[in-house]
């Protein structure tokens, strides 16, 4: 969370540093100085006046992503969505928000006619509450509990499906924040029929239930985070219906932007992070191995719980970087030796120890990476440096840190960097890409011929048409890809579904194998055949896999459909994005002619003569290992 | 019992925060019908500005009572802590 103003002459100040940048038509200024002064957990009266001046911004000069939300509740949610489009904003999305008339949450969604439809949401969100779960348990009856949770949720799976059969978009659903009340006392944990054991069933059931194209939104834990007893105020319920106090409304409004930018793609990939004083106390330089604070005493405990903090998300795929400023030997001396190490070199993509400034190694961090620098988060006890990074790489994510290690984990866990919807394979397994990436990068140092160093790779790749098993991870893929991404086409699940179930679109998934492991599920293309042409809709890819030949392998195999769909060519188009000028003369790489350029947008062709010579790659088809081998004979 | 004055010259500011306009100015007879912004949502944020101005918390019918500025400031001469 960001520093709250320490007075209110500070907020007076900033809201009219904000409204004369405004004034002056400089609304990124505008939009940098409320940020400066925004913090979720600070008076709803504070936020609500940061709101109202965000309100009179001209958005058209942000480069905000537009996006639609539709909202559902039996509860006031007014002035949470105020909050929620100011949130959004800071997270890069300008949001149109439609409110369904009050407490018409079912009435709504099976009315083809509503206006929910013709509002055409990105996002439909059921925003209930505990209030929606309407399930009367008693202990005469304690068996039919499971029964009756399942058909109130079988309700919703039927709502969820209406509305995605209706518009394609990603539907959030509330689960129910258990109320800190309950007659029970403490036996209310014990016995099933209870308030508390229902609602937490509920949230259980609902949770199992969540599909593809479903996520839940857990208020729950927001409600546990804040304190039960402050996230309801009975006042404002009984007086105007509003859900859950004006002290919950912040802290959930930040959370729900940050859900919604992890749904769109936004959430950040990568943590790098300072060594002396953030990993361990002291300085290694200074006071060597033996002397650092690591596994001893209060601090050195708190550094080690930090470094397993950090461990975690590695293992749930986040990429950790490190940028120091000191020898790298000797910054690399406590990860090889120290015995209260947690993280090992292994688990580091990218070790930058050296006497530059830090914003350049971190850009040279995320060039090495592949990765946006918007996908980045730094972590420096050092304000002069936290500093420094905030003013030359604006989009790099840099919390603050308190002093006291023993607050680091809850400082950086607070921000909500990393959320993400879904979990797979890949996630897990996304530092052992970047590790072997490492690996290659080394091999390559030893061959002087680039063909000897593709082929000693051995590289397979395994490609199929969609399923449902690589479903999620192909939509993630898409959603999450900016720079190989030839249209900037972002797809929810649901809508990948519908596509691949038209007769003439393909929607293909590529893998890559090589000798220093798996790489996974890194490119989809959406193909769809139209007048005897295969136009490329969608074309993405991991960079990490890039100079491969993969794309040459990707390519004949789209060659290969536009035969199975009875097309004489293929048609690609580059449309610029802003971030994928890696692969604006990927299509004249591969040999298609240039058909037209509208503004940088280009549109390319390449003909299928009868008997097509195939493009030259290192990549083999999964059950054609020694067909690979003779094309390069 | 606070002075009248006093606490009519600090809801001004809290009405003059609360619906970022500088040219506003309270008298008793004061309704939502005299200030545009002045509705039923906007009313919640005025009340728990006031709230916090004057460090008291109002019940949920009398959230819904003070309709003109003369019944807020009927109230807060009585309850305000601060």
């Amino acid at each position: 969370m960001q520093k709250e103003p320490s007075m209110v002459q500070d907020l007076d100040r900033a809201l009219n540093a904000a409204k004369s940048a405004i004034s002056r038509r400089e609304s990124k200024e505008a939009l940098r100085i409320l940020k400066g002064i925004s913090d979720p957990n600070s008076h709803f009266v504070a936020q609500s006046r940061i709101t109202k001046v965000f309100a009179s911004l001209d958005c058209g000069q942000l480069d905000l992503k537009p996006i639609r939300i539709a909202l559902l509740a039996s509860a006031t949610i007014d002035h949470f969505a105020d909050l929620l489009r100011f949130w959004l904003a800071l997270d890069g999305f300008a949001a149109n928000i439609w409110i369904a008339p009050y407490d018409t949450i079912a009435a709504t969604i099976l009315d083809e006619g509503s206006s929910l439809y013709s509002f055409r949401p990105d996002i439909t969100w059921i925003f209930s509450t505990y209030r929606d779960v309407r399930i009367h348990a008693n202990p005469d009856d304690a068996t039919s509990i499971g029964g009756s949770i399942n058909d109130l949720v079988l309700e919703y799976k039927k709502l969820w499906a209406k509305v995605q059969s209706q518009v394609h978009c990603v539907v959030i659903h509330n689960n129910a924040d258990v109320p800190a009340e309950d007659a029970f006392g403490n036996f209310a944990r014990q016995a099933a029929w209870t308030r508390r054991n229902v609602l937490h069933r509920y949230n259980l059931t609902l949770a199992e239930a969540a599909q593809a194209g479903v996520v839940i939104f857990d208020i729950d834990h927001i409600a546990s985070t804040l304190g039960r007893s402050r996230w309801t105020d009975w006042r404002y319920w009984y007086h105007s219906k509003h859900p859950f106090s004006f002290e919950a409304h912040g802290p959930v409004a930040f959370h729900a932007a940050r859900l919604i930018s992890s749904i769109k793609g936004h959430a950040r990939k990568c943590l790098v992070l300072d060594l002396d004083n953030t990993l361990w106390g002291g300085v290694i330089g200074d006071d060597g191995l033996p002397g650092i604070e690591l596994g001893n005493g209060p601090a050195g405990e708190a550094f080690v719980d930090f470094q397993r903090y950090i461990l975690a998300l590695k293992e749930r795929g986040i990429i950790l970087a490190v940028c120091s400023k000191n020898d790298e030997s000797i910054a690399k001396e406590p990860f090889e030796k120290h015995p209260d190490m947690q993280l090992r070199l292994s688990d580091i993509a990218v070790f930058r120890a050296n006497w530059e400034s830090k914003a350049e190694n971190i850009r040279e961090i995320a060039r090495v990476l592949n990765i946006g620098l918007e996908a980045m988060v730094f972590v420096d006890d050092n304000p002069a440096e936290r500093d420094l990074v905030r003013q030359f790489l604006p989009t790099v994510a840099v919390p603050d840190l308190p002093e006291d290690p023993s607050g680091f984990v809850q400082a950086v866990d607070g921000h909500c960097y990393f959320e993400t919807i879904t979990f797979s394979t890949e996630d897990r397994d996304r530092a052992n890409y970047y590790r072997g990436n490492a690996a290659r990068t080394e091999l390559l140092a030893s061959f002087s011929d680039m063909a000897d160093y593709l082929r000693s790779l051995q590289m397979v790749s395994a490609r199929g048409d969609m399923d449902v098993f690589h479903l999620p991870r192909m939509a993630q893929l898409i959603n999450k890809s900016n720079q190989f991404h030839l249209t900037g086409t972002r797809y929810s699940e649901s809508e990948l579904r519908d596509r691949a179930a038209q007769p003439n679109v393909a929607v293909r998934f590529f893998k890559l194998e090589d000798k220093f492991g798996d790489n996974g599920l890194i490119s989809v293309v959406v193909l769809e055949a139209r007048n005897g042409q295969l136009i490329v809709d969608t074309w993405v890819m991991s960079c990490r896999v890039l100079g491969r030949t993969m794309e040459e392998f990707i390519c004949n195999d789209m060659i290969e459909t536009a035969r199975r769909l009875d097309c004489h060519s293929i048609i690609g188009r580059y449309v610029p994005s802003g971030k994928n000028k890696l692969v604006c003369e990927l299509y004249e790489r591969l040999g298609f002619s240039l058909v037209e350029d509208h503004q940088g947008a280009t549109t390319w062709r390449l003909g299928l003569k009868r008997e097509l010579d195939q493009l030259n790659t290192f990549v083999a088809p999964t059950s054609h290992l020694e067909q690979a081998d003779l094309q390069h004979a | 019992m606070h002075d009248r004055r006093v606490v009519t010259a600090r809801l001004t500011k809290v009405f003059r925060e609360t619906f970022d306009d500088n040219s506003i100015e309270l008298r008793d007879e004061t309704t939502a019908k005299d200030i545009m912004e002045w509705d039923s949502l906007t009313h919640i944020i005025l009340v728990l500005a006031v709230e916090q101005e004057f460090g008291l918390s109002l019940n949920a019918a009398e959230i819904g009572s003070l309709e003109n500025v003369g019944k807020m400031l009927d109230l807060l001469v009585v309850k305000a802590t601060r």
